[in-house]
């Protein structure tokens, strides 16, 4: 941290934790709101959603009593007994919730009837009346006939329909065709749970009613009229729940059901059923258990969601802050190097100052001085320079800014100057070399001679003086020039050998205290790399370390 | 770089204009090759002079023309050529006149209340001497006989004793007294007087069965001669004057085809066939009061054709043709010497026109197109053509294909015809002609139960609406798509009342072969077409459901035989027009069909007609009707 402060690099651990402090506050909220929105959302549901299960429920009635119903005005009064038990069967079938159909075969008559309703000389009757449905047992279809006419109630379903066809004839504008609702209105009764259909004669006979209402025509015509008596029963009325994860349970009840003893377990919500329906509704109910699971199942994807953003915000969080942590790094080396490379000048220019000051101050310089002073300048600006190509080498590489200048290089001779000029260097430098395969190859010799210098360079710094031994293999293997550096030397830790390449990286130890700057290593992999091949290393702490290198091999 | 891009996306977009303007170029080309498209209203215009006449001396023409949109008498006198309107009526409506001499003519006219009241009027030729001989009479009266007796009387029957029935009176024309001559004792339905104006034969009709009643005389009751079904034809046309008792008629007793014979009254058996031929059936028989014979028989097979009886008729008649080459013709007035006729002719291309033939110069004189705006070289051929029946039978018809077009792989509109007791004819037909000239093959099938094949042919239809006839229609179009003339991915259905019956039951039976189908007025339920019939016509009923079916024993087949019962069996569109002011058929019923028809999700095109007296406003709504009939075809005819 120290340093941190040091170099005025900002790692703010503050805000990022800030950051994350807020986005799950917001997180949290956001789920708060959501679960809020799904309950609301289902309760609105559970009092909506009752429309849909009535439009379906009452889809068959509505085929009925639009559809079927009317098709009793097709058979234009010629439906018998038989005719009309068929059409009171597929009737009952498939509208299960008609029990019971009456079919009064009646007449219009010119003269008066003796049941049913007549005015001056219009009488209307009926001659047969069946019943038909499930629960009519086969002696009671028939129920009356004009030899039977006990059963006749005045009371009956009859006489209404008869009454309201009087009155309509009575009214009726003969110079005006009537329209088809104008004629259903008048011809249908709608009860509760009852509904009474006459079959709609066309508008010539209707006009013939009117006239038998009046006088007594020559012909004394007689009309046959069909007119059905439908019993409905709610019960039977198939519910169809459109949501059944909504609704547990739908019920057809009485308009005034209204039960105290429902508990505060369920929610219960209604709608009218209507026309022939309209004293009874649909009842809905559910637990609130069941309500809350389905507010749940509801708020679940929502939730995830949520999760899904939630996490990837953490990770964006994370992300940078990794990347704060490498740069900080990077920013240490940095700086590590800059101090090493200030140490590395430091050296020659203060020697070259002192040489520069005593030469300054003395009187007189011997030849064996001046020789020395000579030497010393010499030499150190020789480092300086060397400091200094260096430097410059490694950036243009990394650049790649420089070209290969490639010619025929013989291997055995190449090694034998590097060796030589090492030995020169340091006497104490044991180097051997092996060639095996090649004689000549094809590369940039300042590079190469770089690497090679670069290798032997570190074998020796990093070997106890007594073991300063290196030993240089080339050999071609499978096509591929394979080079190979073996010292004697410290070794390196295994779990440093990952950094080794790596710029600015020095292994903190004994050996290299001064004259390095950690630039070796990683100029060695750029070199290799920008001659397309590839450099590893194998080491044992206290054995040595070998240096590999592959390159391809051009002739 | 952008500049060579671009280009030659020019070019090819030039090049597109180019093409396009090319295609439109060779469209229009072709289009113009086909024929060009004739407006609606030119294949129905009728004419304003009508109802031809000649008087007896051959000498005036009389017809009836709509001056200030009331129709009206007027005489033309041959020899000056100048014509004289007779009658201005503004309020009344002429509806019937006659000549009853050679200077005189009797018309009465009616006026447009509900009571249809009538009046009759005498007038000269001149416009002088007009005498009303009846007013404001509630009763219909129709001519027997037109030619004088007594130089006053005509004969006449009147409905003015009892609304129902017709009796016979004698009308003195010189001051309007109508004596009954003969009483109808309520089953009479037509009077027939002998060449003297005699009344001599009455025929009563049930509906079911026809009985020919002769007396002798006046003076003698009516005796039944013979009585037949009406499955049988047997049609008076003249009382013989040069032998007794012998009546000259087109029968098919004991026969399959119509022959024209001679029935002895007194037993009421065959005395001599005059014409009779296994394959021909003779539809009409024309007497000569002047040569007092039989003069020729016409026989109807794909055409009407003539054959004659008089050597002389054939000559002259034969001069008429030649005059007339290629056309159908027919007599519709002559005068008493066989010089001056009114000739009506007609084509499949061409409904025809009105001449005055001089038999004396043997000249020929337009009178009047029946429609002019037909021009005969862009109208279609009508070819007969006959096929097999599933069942074996024979089956004709006609096939129009449209004009300058290859006969291979094209649309097809089916029309069947209307009936009971109806057949389609050679001649022009305005539905067929527009249909082909919008580009159609139009098929028009007489189909079994049509009459003019026979008593045989005629019977087989009979209960065969919803069966075997719509299997006759539909064997039809199968023969067309198998002559690889019609497409049968493109195939419509189309008709007028039972053949609008025919088109619906055909189209949601055969969804394989029927991409879309019409009714126009049709029959869609048999109850309610019974229901027309009013109950205490009941004989006629018994002949309805012996020839559709009875709606009281077999309630179930004519349940299931009409298509308003069977809505949920359509899918493909649906053409209706209906007239809601019919008083004949349910409205409601035809409503509720369309109703239920649109609720399962089939395309219906509902026309609601007007055909009211107005003739602009029948005009317009027939103009509504076809140009909507137009549209759906195109939409339609094209199975997805």
């Amino acid at each position: 941290m120290a340093l941190d402060k040091e170099s005025g690099y900002r790692k703010n651990f503050l805000l990022i934790v800030t950051f994350i402090v807020l986005i799950s506050i917001l997180f949290i909220l956001s789920l708060f709101l959501a679960f809020n929105f799904s309950k609301k959302y289902i309760e609105n549901e559970f009092v909506s959603e009752k429309v849909n299960v009535l439009e379906q429920t009452i889809k068959p009635y509505n085929d009925f009593f639009q559809i079927k119903m009317p098709q009793v005005s097709y058979y234009s009064g010629y439906l018998d007994s038989a005719s009309a038990s068929r059409f009171a069967d597929t009737t009952t079938l498939k509208y299960p919730f008609v029990s019971k159909i009456t079919f009064y075969d009646s007449e219009v008559k010119n003269m008066p009837v003796k049941d049913g309703v007549n005015s001056k000389s219009f009488g209307f009757g009926p001659k047969n009346i069946y019943q038909f449905g499930k629960n009519v047992s086969a002696d009671s279809i028939k129920i009356y006939s004009e030899e039977n006419r006990k059963s006749f109630d005045v009371n009956s379903d009859f006489n209404p329909m008869a009454l309201q066809l009087l009155s309509y004839i009575g009214r009726l504008d003969t110079a005006k065709v009537p329209g088809q609702e104008e004629l259903f209105t008048n011809f249908s009764v709608v009860a509760s749970n009852k509904i009474t259909y006459l079959n709609i004669p066309s508008f010539e006979e209707l006009k013939v009613y009117k006239e038998m209402l009046h006088k007594k025509l020559p012909q004394s015509p007689v009309y046959k009229l069909g007119m059905f008596v439908f019993q409905l029963d709610p019960s039977k009325i198939k519910i169809i729940n459109t949501k059944p994860s909504l609704f547990q349970s739908i019920q057809v009840q009485a308009l005034t059901y209204d039960p105290i003893n429902i508990s505060d377990e369920n929610m219960t919500t209604e709608i009218a059923l209507p026309n022939a329906f309209s004293n009874f509704k649909l009842y809905f109910i559910s637990s609130k258990d069941h309500i809350k699971k389905e507010i749940f199942i509801y708020f679940l994807p929502i939730a995830m969601v949520l999760l899904l953003v939630y996490g990837v915000l953490l990770l964006i969080a994370f992300l940078i802050f990794r990347n704060l942590n490498i740069n900080s790094k990077m920013f240490k080396l940095q700086y590590d190097f800059v101090n090493n490379l200030t140490h590395e000048f430091k050296t020659p220019v203060s020697v070259i100052k002192i040489a520069g000051n005593n030469i300054k101050s003395a009187t007189s310089l011997s030849e064996r001085e001046l020789g020395l002073y000579g030497k010393i300048l010499d030499e150190e600006a020789d480092k300086l320079n060397g400091l200094m190509n260096k430097l410059l080498a490694f950036t243009q590489i990394e650049n790649k800014a420089i070209k290969l200048n490639e010619e025929e290089v013989n291997i055995r001779d190449f090694i034998e100057s590097t060796i030589e000029s090492h030995t020169l260097k340091h006497p104490d430098f044991n180097m051997t070399y092996e060639v095996a395969g090649f004689k000549t190859f094809i590369t940039d010799p300042v590079l190469m001679g770089s690497l090679f210098d670069n290798l032997a360079e570190n074998a020796y710094k990093y070997s106890k003086p007594d073991k300063k031994i290196l030993h240089i293999s080339a050999k071609l293997i499978k096509g591929v020039l394979v080079f190979r550096f073996t010292d004697k030397g410290i070794g390196i830790q295994s779990s440093e050998l990952n950094n080794i390449f790596k710029k600015f990286f020095r292994i903190q130890n004994e050996y290299n205290q001064m004259g390095s700057v950690g630039l070796g290593l990683a100029f060695c992999k750029e070199l290799v790399n920008f001659m397309q091949g590839e450099i590893t290393v194998k080491s044992r702490v206290g054995t040595g370390t070998e240096f590999k290198i592959v390159l391809p091999y051009n002739k | 770089m952008k500049f060579i891009f671009v280009l030659p996306g020019e070019n090819y977009m030039v090049n597109r204009v180019l093409i396009l303007v090319l295609v439109a170029l060779f469209c229009a080309c072709k289009g113009f090759e086909e024929g060009k498209t004739i407006p609606i209203d030119d294949f129905f215009k009728t004419q304003d002079k009508a109802f031809y006449h000649i008087s007896p001396d051959g000498k005036s023409l009389s017809y009836i023309k709509l001056q200030d949109k009331k129709p009206n008498l007027f005489v033309e006198d041959l020899a000056t050529g100048k014509s004289l309107q007779l009658t201005h009526l503004t309020e009344k409506t002429l509806s019937f006149y006659t000549w009853t001499s050679n200077d005189e003519l009797i018309y009465y006219t009616r006026d447009d209340s509900k009571d249809r009241k009538s009046d009759l009027f005498v007038i000269n030729k001149d416009g002088s001497k007009q005498i009303q001989l009846g007013s404001n009479e509630k009763a219909r009266m129709d001519v027997i006989e037109n030619q004088l007796i007594d130089d006053k009387y005509i004969i006449v029957s009147s409905n003015k004793r009892d609304s129902s029935v017709f009796d016979v009176y004698r009308l003195n024309v010189r001051n309007g007294k109508m004596d009954i001559a003969a009483k109808n004792p309520g089953n009479i339905t037509d009077w027939i007087t002998d060449n003297k104006g005699i009344l001599k034969m009455a025929i009563a009709n049930d509906g079911v069965n026809k009985t020919l009643m002769y007396r002798e005389n006046e003076s003698q009751p009516f005796k039944a001669v013979i009585t037949n079904n009406f499955k049988t034809t047997l049609d008076p046309v003249a009382i013989a004057e040069d032998q007794p008792d012998v009546l000259y008629a087109i029968s098919n007793v004991n026969r399959d085809k119509n022959a024209l014979v001679e029935l002895d009254l007194k037993t009421g058996k065959e005395k001599k066939i005059l014409f009779a031929n296994d394959t021909l059936n003779v539809i009409e028989a024309k007497y000569s009061r002047a040569k007092k014979k039989m003069i020729f028989v016409t026989c109807e097979t794909w055409k009407k054709e003539k054959f004659y009886l008089d050597s002389t008729i054939r000559v002259n008649y034969n001069k008429i043709d030649a005059l007339l080459p290629g056309t159908e013709w027919r007599v519709e007035d002559k005068d008493k010497l066989d010089n001056v006729f009114v000739v009506r002719t007609f084509t499949d291309k061409n409904p025809g026109s009105y001449y005055l033939y001089f038999a004396d110069q043997n000249k020929l004189r337009k009178l009047a197109d029946i429609n002019s705006s037909i021009k005969e070289e862009d109208m279609c051929e009508m070819k007969p053509i006959s096929y097999k029946s599933v069942d074996g039978l024979t089956i004709n018809g006609y096939l129009t294909l449209p004009k300058n077009k290859k006969a291979s792989n094209l649309p097809l509109v089916v029309l069947p015809h209307d009936g009971p007791k109806w057949r389609n004819s050679w001649g022009y037909n305005a539905d067929v002609q527009f249909l082909a000239n919008r580009g159609y093959a139009v098929l028009q099938v007489n189909y079994r139960g049509s009459i003019g094949y026979g008593k045989t042919f005629y019977a087989a239809g009979f209960k065969q609406l919803d069966d075997k006839i719509q299997e006759d229609v539909n064997a039809g179009v199968r023969w067309l798509i198998e002559q690889k003339i019609v497409n049968s991915k493109k195939v419509a259905i189309y008709g007028n009342g039972f053949g609008g019956y025919i088109a619906l039951n055909c189209l949601y039976k055969n969804p394989d072969l029927y991409s879309c189908g019409g009714s126009n007025s049709g029959v869609i339920n048999l109850f309610s077409y019974f229901k027309m019939i009013p109950p205490f016509l009941k004989s006629k009923l018994q002949m309805y459901y012996e020839i559709v079916g009875n709606p009281i024993t077999d309630t179930e087949y004519v349940r299931s035989a009409s298509p308003v019962f069977h809505a949920d069996r359509f899918r493909a569109p649906v053409f209706i027009a209906q007239n809601p002011k019919d008083p004949h058929i349910n409205i409601a019923e035809g409503i509720q069909f369309i109703k239920e028809l649109q609720k399962r999700g089939v395309a219906v095109t509902h026309i609601e007609k007007e055909e009211g007296p107005d003739p602009i406003k029948r005009q317009q709504s027939r103009l509504v009707m076809y140009k909507a009939l137009e549209q759906f075809l195109k939409d339609n005819i094209n199975r997805k």
